[in-house]
């Protein structure tokens, strides 16, 4: 299912510009990452994507549907979106209802829905907590079940706001997967985030946005090599990108392996004496 | 962002000190209640509230906001009263319908009590910034933890009010449809009340900690970096506006 | 300053205790950082530190714990303000709601302390400099960012002077801009060393640059204690539920695939990888 949008602008009630002619693209089964400081758009350019937001020009096409002929509860049938904060959804008794809630929604058959669930709680590990109540969990654990929430959905899009706030690195590495799965399942993944690292090793296509506009659009490894458009974004590049640049390595590491490469490659071609391995 | 209405000014009424402008507005609450006539109330706030409100810089909102508050009012005080007031005195009408003379005096002076109850309150809640409320009653012996909910409860609506905005999306994104028949929204209540209140028990007990941390439940002599100026002249002037309403009371009362 | 011995702390109505046999001792001055996965004890350990463990939380503690000469069993959180001072991860809840300018903010826990006025405006206008928020002393404390607000409270705790400091993932829900201003504000206080301060946080390459000491927790328990990059190299981190920089990991892997010469200390920071590499 193709996202596009045209020539979107929008400006809130209170004068705020937020986005200025943005043009965008995403085909079915992409996985990509909306970048940018606080204030530069990405969360108004997301909630034009499920009809939070109309645009005032333009337009957003989700499939064959423009949002503004579709109330929102609709779009939800094509775009799952998980909110930044956990506390703004959860209200069932227990984490199964809550995980119910969505597919019921949609208009799910029991039996559609008992699958959907299970397999939510499956993929995030939260079978043991799956008839506590949500408030009884730790904040971070509330935001994997909203999370689950929206994946039970099983919405061709998914839409994740900062997804690894306040994760550890079992969480972090736990959404890395789940991330992994909507990809080989086919499904479009787009996720706004700060933890550049994260998005780096995930995300093959990387939109960097400022004031309203959108100043990059890519393949991770060509954007992140534009080292000036980022200073302007105010985005720091990820780890291995920064000792890349201060070992003069020419390249854009994205991942550890992607690092070793680099440097055995820059070593090797530079003719350097230890030879690796014995 | 808070909910007061309060309005900034540097010079007049704002100067005076919380407690003065409060007895101005108890003064001028009882005066539109008491004063006799169909017409006393008017004159009140013409002879009253209007100077007042031009010293404060505040009369054009304030009439604004009184507006808002009377005129719904005095159309259906017209309306009921002066259609239906038992065996009147018939000014105009048509048919069976006619408005009396009484209902419309009537009309005109509930009006006029309305308008100078919301007045003096307004006056007050323009000129006068909670927290400054907050700390006279708090010099007063009112006990902290009630005059902080008077201010804080201000700040924080608005905040409230757009988490509730958020809930509502979070909800319509997970496919709850919330236009449609009275069934349906009577359904869509409960995932959109229960977050909020829930999250905000999480969002109460971190504050609660918060406040504690900075000294909240301390006992012990407390110091203010606020400063009320307060002069004799506001002291004698509260006396005397004691005095003048206990007088405009009895005179009612005797008057009849 | 602080002494911890064999403090085990169950809140309640739960059978596991959220901190087990925990002994340690904190040296006036100490920069000491705190790392574990989430659920480890972390946030009961601020707690237990500023008394709402047990005080506000009730539950059951054994063992002895003393911070700036008091004994927390018998010391609520009201004796400890202006000793000992809390910054949590939340920067909105720790607005009080009661004050309309950032300048009020802060002097709200000094009028509880009973502080002076003239002594409160000096201590205001240190600690506003102090978090780069004198431009802003004016504006409501509603109308800052979240990176601002964090500032403030941060502003807020400092001008009460505390011995103590204790941070529970100040940055964890701030942009990158607010993260580098709270962590800039920590580093100076890093280097003045007259404060007492405890960090529970995840960045651990900043944790790596200025902290004293670090300490891991796991499941309630002490596991590790030492110097930042001998901790943070360790292991066994992945098994604690602690992650590692991408530096730590890219050269681990190097050795393993034996692409540099054994033996040199893994590193944490960017500048440390830059060493290792070269």
């Amino acid at each position: 299912m193709n996202i596009v949008v045209t020539d979107v602008t929008f400006r809130y009630p209170n004068g705020v510009q937020a986005l200025s002619g943005v043009n965008l693209a995403i085909a079915g089964g992409e996985a990509v990452a909306v970048i940018g400081e606080n204030g530069a758009g990405k969360t108004t350019l997301a909630r034009h994507l499920n009809g939070l937001l109309r645009p005032q020009q333009g337009r957003v096409r989700i499939g064959d549907w423009d949002t503004r002929e579709h109330t929102v509860a609709q779009l939800a049938h094509r775009v799952g979106y998980v909110f930044q904060n956990p506390d703004d959804q959860l209200f069932e008794r227990t984490v199964r209802r809550e995980l119910a809630f969505g597919p019921r929604n949609l208009g799910r058959d029991e039996a559609a829905i008992e699958a959907a669930v299970a397999q939510a709680l499956a993929r995030l590990d939260l079978e043991a907590v799956a008839d506590s109540h949500p408030y009884d969990l730790s904040p971070a654990q509330r935001r994997l079940v909203a999370l689950a929430a929206v994946l039970a959905m099983e919405t061709p899009i998914v839409v994740l706001d900062e997804p690894t706030t306040g994760q550890d690195a079992a969480g972090t590495a736990l959404l890395g997967r789940v991330i992994a799965d909507l990809k080989a399942a086919g499904r479009t993944v787009i996720t706004i985030s700060h933890d550049i690292d994260f998005v780096a090793e995930h995300f093959p296509r990387l939109i960097v946005m400022a004031a309203g506009r959108i100043l990059a659009d890519g393949p991770t490894e060509w954007v992140l090599a534009q080292t000036g458009l980022l200073a302007q974004a105010q985005v720091d590049p990820p780890q291995l990108v920064r000792l890349a640049v201060a070992l003069g390595l020419p390249g854009v590491p994205t991942t550890v392996d992607a690092f070793l490469d680099l440097w055995v490659r820059t070593r090797q071609r530079d003719g350097a004496e230890w030879p690796g391995g014995v | 962002m808070a909910l007061s209405l309060y309005l900034p000014r540097a010079r007049g009424l704002h100067r005076l000190h919380p407690l003065t402008k409060l007895w101005l507005a108890l003064f001028l609450f009882i005066c539109g209640l008491a004063l006799p006539g169909v017409l006393g109330a008017y004159a009140a706030f013409v002879a009253l509230v209007v100077p007042l409100a031009l010293w404060g810089a505040v009369l054009r909102p304030l009439l604004v906001a009184a507006g808002r508050v009377v005129l719904p009012f005095a159309v259906s005080l017209v309306l009921v009263q002066g259609l239906f007031w038992p065996r009147g005195t018939p000014l105009f009408g048509w048919g069976p319908l006619s408005f009396k003379l009484e209902g419309l005096l009537f009309a005109v002076r509930s009006t006029g009590r309305i308008l100078m109850v919301v007045s003096s309150f307004l006056l007050f809640a323009l000129t006068t910034r909670p927290d400054a409320l907050a700390l006279t009653l708090a010099q007063r012996g009112v006990p902290k933890s009630l005059t902080y909910i008077l201010v804080a409860t201000l700040q924080i609506i608005p905040r409230f009010q757009a988490r509730a905005a958020t809930i509502l999306a979070a909800q319509q994104s997970r496919g709850l449809e919330i236009h449609g028949n009275l069934r349906r929204r009577v359904r869509a209540l409960l995932p959109l009340i229960a977050p909020l209140v829930l999250g905000s028990l999480v969002d109460i007990e971190e504050r609660a900690i918060a406040l504690e941390s900075r000294g909240f439940s301390r006992q012990g002599p407390k110091t203010s970096l606020l400063v009320l100026p307060d002069t004799r002249g506001q002291a004698l002037a509260r006396r005397l506006l004691a005095v003048a309403s206990l007088a405009v009371v009895v005179m009612r009362l005797w008057v009849g | 300053m602080i002494t911890i011995e064999h403090l085990t702390y169950t809140y309640p109505a739960t059978s596991r205790p959220a901190l087990q046999d925990l002994s340690l001792h904190i040296p006036a001055g100490q920069f000491c950082a705190i790392v574990g996965a989430n659920g480890a004890g972390k946030s009961t350990l601020c707690y237990a530190l500023t008394g709402f463990v047990p005080h506000f939380y009730r539950g059951r503690m054994e063992g002895r714990l003393q911070v700036a000469g008091h004994d927390i069993a018998v010391t609520p959180p009201s004796a400890l303000v202006g000793l000992v001072g809390l910054v949590f991860a939340n920067p909105f809840n720790q607005i009080t709601g009661a004050c309309y300018t950032v300048r009020e903010e802060v002097a709200f826990g000094l009028e509880n302390l009973g502080v002076p006025p003239a002594a409160m405006e000096q201590r205001i206008a240190q600690a506003l400099a102090l978090t780069g928020l004198t431009d802003l002393a004016d504006r409501s404390p509603f109308a800052l960012s979240g990176g601002q607000q964090q500032r403030l409270a941060l502003a807020a705790v400092l001008a009460m002077q505390p011995r103590v400091l204790v941070l529970d993932e100040p940055t964890s829900q701030l942009d990158p801009v607010g993260t580098r201003e709270v962590f800039a504000i920590l580093a100076a206080l890093a280097a003045q060393q007259d404060t007492t301060v405890v960090l529970v946080s995840h960045a651990l390459e900043w944790v790596a640059t200025h902290a004293d000491r670090v300490i891991v927790l796991m499941a309630g328990r002490l596991v590790a204690d030492g110097p930042p990059t001998e901790v943070l190299t360790r292991p066994e981190l992945e098994s604690w539920g602690v992650g590692t920089t991408r530096y730590t990991q890219a050269a681990r892997r190097a050795q393993a695939q034996g692409l540099v010469p054994p033996g040199r200390p893994l590193p944490v920071t960017l500048s440390q990888a830059v060493a290792f590499w070269s």
